[in-house]
């Protein structure tokens, strides 16, 4: 993970913004996800400096509301996360380090933990039927939205590479914040296997990724 | 439990990043994060190989109004300090000159209020945040830069005694400026090359006794 992927271009919403302010710094900016730019970004964030902060956003907020939105699966929430998770990107820029994490993955992090706080304190309330059948027909549609953009990169060899109940589990506690215990619930399956799937399943994909 | 064997290390890490463990396992290893670097580049090869999981997500349009609500989230803080009430202005006043009186009463009588010793605590990128005089009953504050810390999060000072194990002296007033009471146990810790931290905790404080979050700031104390 390292950014370079969303190169894709910004939808006409926030090209509408791009008028009034400094049009070569958007232009330059809104394309280009270059990891060592958004490093320099973040590093101009941490000393208050409110020009790269927009910069940054026109940068990377696409990308983190497709996160959001797939944390959230409404549109409304997922705004919310975004917006809440770029406060925090604001407020945390000086803690960013460059030689642990990829910005992106930094910013992403940010964005799953607003999300997931979100997710556990609508979850408060005892799930309904139909969420705690949305929340297992999720995995499958997860996999296939991953095939469906897929290019092929050693991501989707690795995701492959994974037996079906790792990738599950996997995918429903990352994307649902679920505890163990929790996920074993809605997996109709015994603590220690959903434990086991997860340690070897990311053990496995680790693995796979760094090779 | 044992968190040497590398192994361990790794499978612990790995259930922090994806968020397996109960909240009283996290606590736990949060603080050891915050003493140990290697575990803290274990945890971001996890979290990297997490965020993987989202490299296909497609990107969507995000609407304008997410901009504006980022932005009135961000500038009030930055604004709010001028924007006093007049009543909590006039209690602060009238406080502030009572204390004042009654410093300068006590100085007259006692003539010891002065300042011990000093310290000037800066960030990770050698920013000063705040100067720190520190006198034999209580710690002046004065903040010497604008903190941007959220709502429901407080700072902390922590004086860290020649064994290595913070004690706090307690939370840092809103807006950065004030004093902090010492007691007699906090006084005995208070001296020349004493190191003063700074860290971001829940609202009111650690909940643990110990520093929970990062340090932000910190600096050496001096005598005048």
């Amino acid at each position: 993970m390292n950014g370079t992927t969303a190169r894709r271009g910004l939808t006409s919403g926030c090209n509408r913004l791009v008028g009034p302010h400094d049009p070569i710094v958007w232009r330059k900016a809104i394309p280009i996800a270059d990891t060592d730019q958004l490093k320099h970004l973040l590093a101009q964030c941490s000393l208050g400096d409110r020009r790269a902060f927009e910069a940054l956003y026109r940068s990377v907020s696409p990308r983190l509301h497709g996160v959001a939105l797939r944390f959230m699966g409404r549109p409304d929430l997922a705004e919310e996360v975004l917006q809440e998770s770029f406060v925090r990107i604001w407020n945390n820029a000086s803690r960013y380090q460059s030689q642990l994490s990829a910005p992106m993955t930094w910013m992403i992090n940010i964005t799953r933990n607003q999300a997931i706080d979100q997710l556990r304190k609508r979850r408060e309330r005892p799930l309904s039927d139909l969420d705690a059948q949305m929340l297992v027909d999720d995995s499958p549609s997860a996999h296939e939205q991953l095939n469906s953009s897929r290019e092929t990169t050693s991501l989707n060899r690795c995701l492959d590479e994974l037996e079906g109940m790792q990738r599950q589990s996997i995918t429903i506690a990352y994307f649902e914040g679920l505890s163990c215990s929790e996920l074993a619930e809605h997996l109709s399956a015994p603590l220690g296997s959903v434990k086991s799937w997860i340690r070897r399943g990311m053990e496995r994909l680790r693995r796979c990724l760094e090779s | 439990m044992n968190y040497q064997t590398p192994s361990l290390r790794r499978a612990l890490a790995a259930d922090y990043a994806i968020g397996l463990m109960p909240p009283a396992a996290r606590r736990r290893f949060e603080q050891l994060l915050l003493e140990d670097s290697e575990l803290r580049a274990e945890l971001s090869q996890w979290r990297e190989s997490l965020a993987s999981l989202t490299q296909s997500l497609p990107e969507s349009p995000v609407p304008d109004r997410v901009w504006r609500g980022v932005t009135a989230r961000i500038d009030p803080q930055t604004m709010q300090l001028p924007v006093k009430r007049p009543f909590w202005s006039w209690l602060r006043v009238t406080i502030a000159t009572c204390s004042l009186v009654a410093a300068v009463t006590l100085s007259v009588i006692y003539n010891r209020d002065e300042v011990r010793y000093s310290a000037t605590l800066r960030s990770a990128d050698a920013q000063s945040w705040m100067s720190i005089e520190a006198h034999e009953n209580y710690l002046k504050i004065k903040p010497l830069a604008l903190a941007k810390i959220e709502k429901n999060r407080s700072l902390e000072m922590w004086v860290i005694p020649s064994d290595g194990k913070p004690v706090s002296l307690g939370v840092i007033p809103p807006g950065g400026d004030g004093e902090i009471k010492l007691g007699s146990a906090q006084k005995a810790l208070i001296g020349e090359s004493i190191t003063l931290a700074i860290s971001l905790e829940p609202e009111g404080g650690s909940p643990t006794g110990q520093p929970t979050g990062p340090v932000l700031y910190q600096g050496v104390l001096s005598a005048l």
